[in-house]
C-alpha cells in the first residue's frame, strides 16, 4: 500500500498570460510507514505537490494514487471522501483554521464530518491531544483563540491526527515555532512515526531534515531533482547551493575547513560522524608536524 | 469558482489605452455610458457595437477576458431581457393567456441587452488597462474639486485602494482555508441550502477572524510610516496629460455629439 504519483503534470491558470507550470512529470511512489522529507525553495511546487496527494488539486495530467486507486477517477468519486481522509493534511501555519467555540468541537470537527458517533470522537479527541501532550482536562472547554500561538498550532494538528490518517502530510509545520516548541514538536513527530504513521514533511531546514528523514526528494522549478537518502543528497552540496538551497549547518562547517585548505570529507552530517572527522584530519595534521 | 472573480483585474499590456492617463480613461467611461443610454435607434446602436469592438481591439486583451466578464452577470441580463420582452405595452406579436410578447418589448430588449453587454465590456476595459493605484489616484484627482463641498477624496480613494489591493488576499486566504477545511471532510458542495449555509461556518470564522486581524496591522503599519491622511501628500508619479489624452478626449466628444444626433434624426 502507498501512495503513488505518476507523471503528474499541473498549471496554474491554463491559457492566460499568467500561467505558469507548477508541477512537470512528478513521479513519486510513497511507502507506507515512510519518513519522506521534501525540500525546495518557495514557489518550487512543494506546496502544490502536497495538495495532490489527497486530491485537494486535479492534475492536469497524470495519475494520482491512494492505495492503489486513482482518487480523480470517475469511479472513485462515491469513495472520495473516504480516500482524502485517508490522507491527513497539515497545512502551513494550519492555526488558521480553528474557528469552533473550544478545544474540543475544533479537534473533534474532523472525526464528526466522518461520520463517527460521538463517544467515538470523544475517544479520538482525547487521543490526539494526548499524542501532543495537550491537556483534555484543561483544556477541552477552552476557546482555540485564547491560546498560545504554539499551541493553536498543536490543536490545529490534532484536528488532523484524530481522523487517524494512514498518511500524515505536513507542510513546514515548525515555522514560525520557537526553538523548543519546535524540538518538542519534531520529537512528537518522531513517536507518531515509530508507531507506524507514514509521514511526509515539507520544511526549509536541512538540519531538520538529515536528522528525520528516511528519504528526500528536492524540488526545483516543478520538477524532483534529486532524491536518495539524506546523506545522498548531502554528498552533492554543489547540486544543492546551485538550486539555492542549503545544507545542514555542520556540513557547512566542514566545506568551509575544505575551502580553508583541510582535506576533510565533505558528505557528513551527524554531529558524532563530523567530530571523528574533524578529529582525524587534525590528527594526520599532527602527525606530519603542520600544526 | 474563485478565479471567476474578475473585478479589478488588471492585465498588463503596452496599448494605447494602457498608456492613457487613467483621468482620461474614468471620464471616457462616464462619456461613453451616457452616449449608450442615449442611442435610441438601431443606427446609432450598431455605431456603438463597432466603436466598443474597435476599443476591445485596440486595448489588445484577449476576447475570453470580456466573455468571462459578462458570464458572471448573465443572469441579470437575461432577468431584464426577459423582463423587457414580456412586460412592454404596445403592439402584441405572440399572445399566450396573460402572457404576450410585443414589437415594443423585443425592440427594447434587445436595445438593453446590448446596452448591459457592452457597459459590462467597456467598464472592464478600464480595470483591465489601468492598474488599481493609477485608478484610485485618477478617481482621487478627479474629486478634488469636490472637496469643498465635503467629499472626503482621499479617504473615499484610500479606501478603494486597500480594498483593491485586498481583493486577491482575501480571494487566495477564502481558498486557501476551503482547502484546509476540506482536508478536514468539511463539505462546501453538497446538502440542501441550510446546510450548504452552515457549511459556510468554518469557511467565514476564520477568514474574518484573520481580515480583522490583517485591518489592526495595517492601520498600525501605516501608522508606523507616518500616515496621516492626504494634507500635504505629495506623489511618486504625478498625473500628466499627453497627447494621446487630447486624441481620446477629442474621439470622445465626436462620440457624445453622435450620440446626441442620432436622437435628432
Amino acid at each position: 500500500m502507498s501512495l503513488e504519483m505518476k507523471h503528474v503534470f499541473y498549471t496554474y491558470q491554463e491559457g492566460s498570460p499568467a500561467e505558469s507550470h507548477a508541477l512537470q512529470d512528478i513521479c513519486l511512489n510513497i511507502n507506507e510507514g515512510e519518513f519522506l522529507g521534501i525540500v525546495g525553495h518557495t514557489g518550487s511546487g512543494k506546496s502544490t505537490l502536497i495538495q495532490h496527494l489527497n486530491g485537494l488539486l486535479k492534475p492536469s495530467k497524470g495519475e494520482v494514487l491512494i492505495d492503489g486507486i486513482n482518487i480523480n477517477q470517475k469511479e472513485a468519486k462515491a469513495q472520495r471522501k473516504e480516500l482524502r481522509m485517508r490522507v491527513g493534511l497539515v497545512f502551513q501555519y494550519p492555526e488558521y483554521q480553528l474557528f469552533e467555540e473550544t478545544v474540543e468541537l475544533d479537534i473533534g470537527f474532523g472525526p464528526r464530518n466522518m461520520g463517527l458517533k460521538e463517544s467515538e470522537v470523544t475517544a479520538r479527541v482525547q487521543e490526539a491531544m494526548a499524542l501532543l501532550k495537550l491537556d483534555y482536562k484543561t483544556l477541552r472547554k477552552q476557546s482555540p483563540f485564547d491560546l498560545s500561538g504554539g499551541q493553536k498550532r498543536k490543536v490545529a494538528i490534532a484536528g488532523v491526527l484524530a481522523m487517524k490518517p494512514k498518511y500524515l502530510v505536513l507542510d513546514e509545520p515548525t515555522a514560525g515555532l520557537d526553538p523548543r516548541g519546535r524540538e518538542e514538536f519534531l520529537e512528537q513527530l518522531q513517536t507518531l512515526h515509530q508507531q507506524g504513521m507514514t509521514i511526509i514533511m515539507v520544511s526549509h531546514s536541512m538540519d531538520d531534515m538529515a536528522r528525520y528523514a528516511q528519504r528526500m526528494i528536492v524540488m526545483d522549478h516543478g520538477q524532483i531533482q534529486l532524491e536518495g537518502k539524506p546523506h545522498e543528497i548531502f554528498s552533492q552540496p554543489e547540486k544543492l547551493l546551485q538550486i539555492g538551497l542549503d545544507v545542514p549547518s555542520l556540513t557547512k562547517l566542514l566545506l568551509e575547513l575544505k575551502q580553508r585548505g583541510l582535506d576533510v570529507r565533505t558528505d557528513l552530517f551527524e554531529p558524532e560522524a563530523v567530530k571523528d572527522e574533524i578529529m582525524r584530519v587534525i590528527k594526520e595534521k599532527d602527525g606530519r608536524g603542520i600544526c | 469558482m474563485l478565479k471567476d472573480i474578475t473585478i479589478g483585474q488588471y492585465l498588463p499590456g503596452e496599448s494605447f489605452l494602457h498608456k492613457l492617463d487613467p483621468r482620461t480613461k474614468i471620464i471616457a467611461v462616464i462619456i461613453y455610458m451616457i452616449s449608450l443610454f442615449i442611442v435610441n435607434n438601431f443606427w446609432g446602436l450598431g455605431a456603438m457595437l463597432v466603436l466598443s469592438l474597435a476599443v476591445v481591439l485596440i486595448s489588445r486583451i484577449p476576447l475570453k477576458f470580456f466573455f468571462r466578464g459578462i458570464k458572471a452577470i448573465v443572469f441579470i441580463i437575461l432577468l431584464t431581457v426577459v423582463l423587457q420582452m414580456f412586460m412592454t405595452p404596445g403592439e402584441p406579436l405572440w399572445e399566450f393567456g396573460f402572457l404576450k410578447i410585443t414589437k415594443e418589448g423585443v425592440r427594447q430588449a434587445v436595445f438593453m441587452g446590448t446596452r448591459l453587454v457592452l457597459l459590462v465590456s467597456v467598464t472592464s476595459i478600464l480595470t483591465l488597462t489601468t492598474t488599481p493605484i493609477s485608478l484610485t489616484d485618477g478617481i482621487e484627482t478627479l474629486l478634488k474639486p469636490f472637496q469643498k463641498i465635503g467629499v472626503p477624496a482621499h479617504e473615499l480613494a484610500m479606501m478603494m485602494t486597500i480594498a483593491l489591493r485586498f481583493i486577491p488576499t482575501l480571494i487566495e486566504e477564502t481558498d486557501k482555508i476551503m482547502k484546509a477545511q476540506s482536508a478536514r471532510g468539511a463539505d462546501f458542495e453538497s446538502g440542501n441550502l441550510l446546510e450548504r449555509a452552515k457549511a459556510m461556518i468554518p469557511l467565514l470564522v476564520p477568514l474574518f477572524l484573520n481580515a480583522i486581524k490583517r485591518a489592526d496591522e495595517l492601520a498600525l503599519a501605516m501608522e508606523a510610516r507616518c500616515y496621516h491622511g492626504g494634507d500635504g501628500r505629495t506623489r511618486m508619479k504625478a498625473l500628466q496629460y499627453e497627447s494621446r489624452d487630447a486624441i481620446a478626449g477629442a474621439f470622445c466628444l465626436c462620440m457624445a455629439a453622435g450620440a446626441f444626433l442620432t436622437r435628432l434624426l
